[in-house]
């Protein structure tokens, strides 16, 4: 029988054991990855800081306490890489203003998948914390108070990020039929 | 968490499906051996990088003990002065340096084995 991710955690927290994370690894990689593509509109680079992500976790695998699921407090650890990622972009950005007529978006063209392609262009949509909440809600099956625990917005702002995302999401999707 | 209706739905069967490909078995593996991978590299960068600062400190210090040495053989007598009278400063303090340094050297490529 497969050892549960609480009997992986405990295995990894007192040996350090790299086996056991990497299965801890394959079992989250793909939630943790899906959810970053989502808020970067970039494959590479969510690939990137995914791999940041677990890296983090192994170092800081002693904090997680076993109160939440380990895939709460791996996404909470997914979020904070995702806004250090965004502030190292942004002050690279303002380096590069000069040069902004060279400088393509880095946001991917949507890849050619049908729903995946209308739904990042239905998050497109949303203000930057709204997609962040929608993304962990949706993607990762989070509550709205793991999403408040792990992005330290308040429960009532997530509630409202949450509600006016999935109404805007709405609205695009609809206009969408409308217009095919 | 959120809402019960078709289009919620809609919205879960969007984003599993944006998922699906991650979760082949053969991408968990790749991803995972990548991320395995990178597991032992800050430790050994750590490694090297303690090892190089106490290379440094080493010269750093071992360019002071010609002074330290030579003071101490003009202000020591006895025993200690000639000891001093045989053996210089330049001697003394040269043979601090390769003992630091040859035990950074001696115990840099264990540590990085063990890693």
């Amino acid at each position: 029988m497969a050892a549960s991710d609480a009997e992986l955690t405990a295995l990894v927290i007192a040996t350090k054991n790299a086996a056991a994370f990497g299965e801890l690894v394959r079992r989250h990689q793909g939630l943790v990855r899906a959810m970053l593509q989502r808020m970067c509109r970039n494959h590479a680079l969510a690939d990137d800081i995914a791999q940041d992500a677990f890296l983090r976790a192994f170092e800081k695998i002693g904090s997680f306490k076993g109160t939440g699921t380990f895939k709460s407090w791996l996404c909470s650890i997914a979020y904070t890489e995702f806004l250090k990622s965004a502030r190292k972009r942004k002050a690279a950005d303002r380096l590069l203003d000069g040069l902004k007529a060279e400088y393509q978006d880095e946001a991917e063209a949507p890849r050619d998948m049908g729903n995946v392609v209308d739904l990042d262009r239905a998050l497109a949509e949303l203000k930057e914390d709204e997609r962040t909440v929608v993304v962990m809600c949706y993607s990762c099956g989070m509550s709205h108070s793991d999403v408040a625990e792990a992005t330290g917005m308040p429960l009532g702002t997530v509630k409202s990020h949450a509600n006016r995302g999935r109404a805007k999401m709405q609205a695009w999707f609809a206009n969408a039929e409308v217009m095919a | 968490m959120t809402f019960d209706d078709a289009f919620d739905a809609r919205l879960n069967a969007a984003f599993a499906q944006a998922a699906e490909p991650l979760e082949t078995e053969a991408e968990a593996d790749r991803f995972a051996q990548k991320v395995i991978e990178r597991l032992g590299r800050p430790a050994r960068k750590r490694a090297l990088m303690l090892g190089g600062a106490g290379s440094i400190g080493s010269a750093i210090a071992g360019t002071q003990l010609e002074g330290a040495f030579a003071s101490m053989s003009d202000q020591a007598e006895g025993a200690m002065g000639s000891f001093a009278f045989f053996v210089n400063p330049e001697v003394l303090a040269t043979a601090a340096i390769a003992i630091a340094v040859g035990s950074v050297a001696l115990l840099l490529p264990r540590r990085l084995a063990s890693l």
